[in-house]
């Protein structure tokens, strides 16, 4: 997991508090990046993840109060930014077409040499798979955590990268004979 | 033989041992296929971490530090609000025990009330940590529906108290201030149902 720092972290964080824009700045100059990358990971369109930016900095901005400097500030920033693009998932309700494709052709892809890149392969997932696979794989997230973000069991979250990286294995062509 | 789930070779990546790992480890030991696979399994997540940073296509910054703008202007007025009901109290007071004394405008008193009723839900709210909370997919959307609604009454009003300054309009502050309470009503019911459903 890919971590990221704030240089004066105590001091732009004390200086936020206290309303001053300039500090409210340099944390979003900070995770901006990062933030976007998440986001634009989970969410389907770039419209979305630039929505998905904005409400997490809005709400970092108006929480800061709150954090309470126990873990990473990323770490906390990377949190609401998770629970937003869940949030923006839910609120578009998705088809998630490429189950849907899967359970109406059965398992005649399967015969299918198909072989794609990477980039693709992780864009055709559902939006639920590929959050999970985002959160579990890059950020670390246990599946207890992403379960909590996603208001679902832990067995979801384990099913639910499993028939990722099963379909993952198939596109990429990663299939052997055994 | 039988080979090792995608399952099984994914919770053999977990730190914590989980029922059956020993077992899986076991076949692993003795498996080609199943280590191959699992080495696939690894390299593709390193793939995966490894993939190009994506960055927004605009500063968003700019918009964002508007809008942060705007809802501090707001927040202000609302504890100006607060602070203007208390004095709107001590008025009613005196107008109750004062038999000679002028009666307050009508219109004014509301606004005050409705913008203590806004401020004693928000504060509320913020009590009871949402944003700490796990919604449904169902319950969630709605919330932010609620959110968006609010978010735009806020604008309306910002609009209006720049209007008013030069036009004063109660009616039209009015008829914001108790949208922006029933909303914030609704709200804070959403929040507090969920909440007892699953017994929190």
């Amino acid at each position: 997991m890919e971590s990221y720092l704030l240089a004066n972290a105590e001091s732009v964080v004390a200086r936020a508090r206290a309303g001053d824009e300039g500090a409210l700045e340099e944390l979003y100059r900070a995770f901006e990046a990062p933030v976007y990358n998440l986001a634009r990971r989970i969410c389907r369109t770039t419209e979305d993840a630039e929505d998905v930016l904005q409400e997490t900095f809005f709400e970092v901005c108006r929480s800061i109060g709150r954090y309470r400097e126990e873990g990473s500030l990323w770490g906390w920033v990377r949190t609401i930014a998770a629970s937003k693009a869940l949030m923006r998932l839910r609120r578009n309700k998705y088809r998630d077409t490429d189950e849907l494709q899967e359970d109406v052709v059965g398992h005649r892809r399967e015969d299918t040499a198909l072989r794609m890149d990477l980039e693709a392969a992780l864009e055709r997932l559902s939006e639920t798979s590929r959050a999970v696979v985002w959160l579990h794989d890059v950020e670390g997230y246990t599946h207890e955590e992403i379960a909590g973000m996603m208001g679902k069991t832990p067995s979801f979250s384990k099913s639910q990268l499993a028939r990722a990286h099963q379909r993952l294995r198939r596109w990429l062509g990663e299939e052997v004979e055994v | 033989m039988t080979h090792l789930s995608m399952e099984a070779l994914l919770s053999l990546r977990e730190a914590g041992l989980e029922p059956g790992d020993a077992s899986a480890r076991e076949h692993l030991d003795t498996c080609l296929a199943c280590r191959a696979e699992l080495d696939r399994l690894h390299q593709r997540v390193a793939r995966i971490r490894a993939l190009p940073a994506l960055r927004p296509s605009r500063d968003r910054w700019p918009q964002l530090s508007g809008r942060l703008r705007v809802a501090r202007r707001a927040h202000r007025h609302r504890m100006a609000g607060l602070i203007g009901l208390a004095a709107a109290a001590s008025i009613a007071v005196a107008v109750l025990v004062g038999p000679h004394t002028e009666v307050a405008n009508g219109g004014e008193q509301e606004i005050e009330a409705a913008m203590a009723r806004s401020q004693a839900l928000e504060t509320a709210l913020s009590q009871y940590h949402p944003e700490q909370r796990m919604l449904d997919g169902r319950t969630a959307g709605i919330a932010q529906e609620l959110e968006d609604r609010i978010a735009r009454v806020d604008r309306e009003l910002e609009m209006a108290e720049l209007l008013e300054r030069q036009q004063p309009k109660d009616d039209q502050l009015l008829k914001l201030w108790r949208e922006r309470v029933g909303l914030l009503d609704a709200l804070v019911d959403v929040h507090v149902t969920r909440a007892s459903n699953v017994g929190l």
